[in-house]
């Protein structure tokens, strides 16, 4: 087996596989490593941790069809390190030949047995446009927790169908955030999985700027998400996801509209004063004005003053900084509006130019 | 470990050369023959020291401090205002998950936390590669061997096969059971437990704990 390919080609393929390598080798050695697979003039490389495999297809000139297991970051760092022009690959029975230029590596190779090989899904797929599907993600992804031991099923990004089309809902349990992309059926009626968030992230990370269509397959217990020659299979989250509809409120009797650049803004300047602590900060709203405040006892205090509409009672609502930036930054529009009923409350994010798209955030209790 | 406080001055000789004028500071000489120059502030790092392996000779008022590479370390003592030596002992080392030994504690205190009718019969059960970490008796009064893990994945499942195999080679033992606790188990760890008829338990830390928090969630 030998293939001989464009450097810059090679590193891109070898990053993107790597992406889903464990880092953490545990029990499968094979696991550290990139299955390479050659048939004619096709590489397909491989990369899994068992729950999420990415796998990139690439145009090599090729002798000779087989399939190694080459170690990923080595053989990464080796590739990243030749200059322009072509690498060329001979493998061996227990060693794989790395040439380039005058450089030559000689690396040995993992052993393929504990390399899991995934089936082709039969599922049929189902097309659904790249941009408004990673876009949708994006919104929602950042919503979802990091922390395995709470709830695995947090983890992950809820996909259900709603009204013919796809709802994604992704949650910490301090912050929800829910987008809507009307005309995708990707699911049957009434059903949902979850999907690992992690995953989702790395799809966005492929699709880019793509205006392709994503190729969706849901096959008993796994997603696959297929972009030209790319393709992610994450394994679903089983696991029962919280009710979620019943998080959000029918109505709030507080309601406050400001320019959503405006108060992006603001916010990131307060909280400069609460950077890297808990503390969090503060809404106040009257009918004359918001104001943003950050009060620390070791640092001292931010304000900031923002013009904005408010209809309610004169409110002091305090965020986690961080959770209201995403929020903030997840919704489209110029301007967006806070719907809350008191401090202790979830507060409604949501924008008029951005009606499929909502973001519930959980104030932080202050004195 | 000797801790003398004295007025001194340093001199290090080396790579490169750095004098400390005299002051009063700690020199810490341990049993490893290390030497530190301590400042009165500062969580770890010395002013100036030697790694061992290195000689020390006391010369009166100047000891003098060398390695193999020729590096010395000179300190002038104008005043000695204590000495004193205390022997430590072997260091039992850093405990480093500190949810997972407080995991196991709060479960050998509420054992019904991992199944009903489970009694302890003793925590770290000592075998030939290790602690099993909590070995109790179920309400059969059959053995069970416990492994706890904050993550339950696949090399708690091992460590754990490790165990009971070599606990069921003494035929007294032979019928013990294996269950694996965890806050949270990954699939792989528990397909691959349920192939070797270990049970699988996830259990709340901060339940056990009997904390109520004080933030403001969602659910």
């Amino acid at each position: 087996m030998k293939f001989r390919c464009e450097r810059e080609v090679l590193v891109e393929a070898l990053a993107t596989a790597g992406r889903a390598v464990s880092n953490r080798g545990g029990t499968l050695t094979a696991l550290t490593g990139i299955r390479a697979e050659l048939v004619g003039d096709r590489l397909t490389l491989t990369g899994t941790d068992l729950d999420l495999t990415i796998s990139v297809e690439l145009e090599v000139s090729g002798d000779g069809d087989g399939v190694v297991v080459l170690p990923a970051k080595l053989t990464s760092d080796i590739v990243r390190a030749f200059g322009e022009g072509k690498v060329e690959v001979t493998v061996g029975d227990e060693e794989a030949e790395i040439v380039s230029g005058a450089a030559t590596f000689t690396v040995l190779l993992l052993a393929p047995e504990g390399f899991p090989v995934q089936k082709p899904s039969e599922a049929e797929a189902v097309n659904v446009p790249a941009k408004s599907f990673a876009t949708a993600v994006k919104k929602v992804v950042r919503a979802a927790s990091r922390d395995e031991t709470r709830s695995v099923a947090l983890t992950g990004v809820l996909m259900a169908s709603e009204d013919g089309g796809l709802r994604l809902v992704a949650t910490d349990s301090y912050r929800l955030a829910l987008s809507d992309l009307p005309g995708v059926s990707l699911l049957e009626e009434s059903a949902q999985v979850i999907v690992p968030a992690r995953a989702l992230s790395e799809l966005v990370r492929l699709i880019g700027n793509s205006d392709d269509t994503v190729a969706v397959r849901l096959d008993q217990g796994t997603a696959s998400f297929s972009l030209g020659a790319k393709q992610i299979t994450t394994r679903l989250i089983e696991a029962e996801y919280p009710n979620y509809r019943g998080l959000i409120p029918a109505s709030q009797p507080n309601r406050l509209t400001v320019g959503r650049e405006a108060l992006l803004e603001a916010v990131r300047r307060v909280a400069l004063m609460v950077q890297s602590t808990p503390t969090p900060i503060r809404l106040v709203s009257t009918s004359e004005q918001l104001e943003l405040m950050a009060i620390t006892p070791d640092r001292g205090e931010a304000r900031e003053g923002l013009d904005a509409q408010y209809e309610g009672e004169d409110l002091t609502v305090a965020f986690n900084p961080e959770y209201l930036l995403d929020g903030l930054d997840a919704t489209q529009g110029d301007e967006v509006t806070l719907q809350t009923v008191d401090g202790l409350k979830p507060a409604l994010l949501r924008s008029n130019d951005d009606e499929g798209f909502l973001y519930l955030l959980m104030p932080v209790r202050v004195s | 470990m000797r801790l003398v406080i004295a007025r001194c001055s340093v001199d290090y000789a080396g790579r490169l050369t750095a004098h400390l004028p005299m002051a009063t500071r700690l020199i810490m000489v341990k049993a490893d023959g290390c030497v530190a120059i301590h400042a009165d502030g500062g969580a770890y790092k010395p002013l100036n020291w030697m790694n061992a392996p290195n000689r020390v000779v006391e010369a009166g008022a100047e000891w003098t401090v060398t390695n193999p590479k020729g590096e010395t370390l000179t300190i002038t003592i104008a005043e000695v205002l204590s000495d004193t030596a205390h022997e430590l002992g072997i260091d039992p080392g850093l405990s480093k998950d500190g949810v997972e030994a407080h995991l196991q504690e709060l479960l050998a205190a509420n054992t019904h936390a991992m199944a009903e009718g489970l009694s302890l019969v003793r925590r770290e059960y000592p075998t030939d590669i290790g602690p099993v970490d909590l070995m109790c008796r179920d309400a059969d009064g059959r053995l069970v061997a416990i492994e706890v893990k904050r993550r339950g994945e696949i090399d708690g499942v091992e460590q754990l096969t490790r165990y009971l195999e070599l606990i069921r080679a003494d035929p007294a033992l032979a019928d013990v059971r294996g269950m694996f606790v965890a806050q949270v188990i990954k699939p792989q760890a528990r397909t691959l437990a349920l192939t070797r008829d270990i049970v699988c338990v996830e259990v709340d830390y901060d339940e056990l704990r009997g904390i109520e928090s004080n933030e403001l969630r969602l659910f």
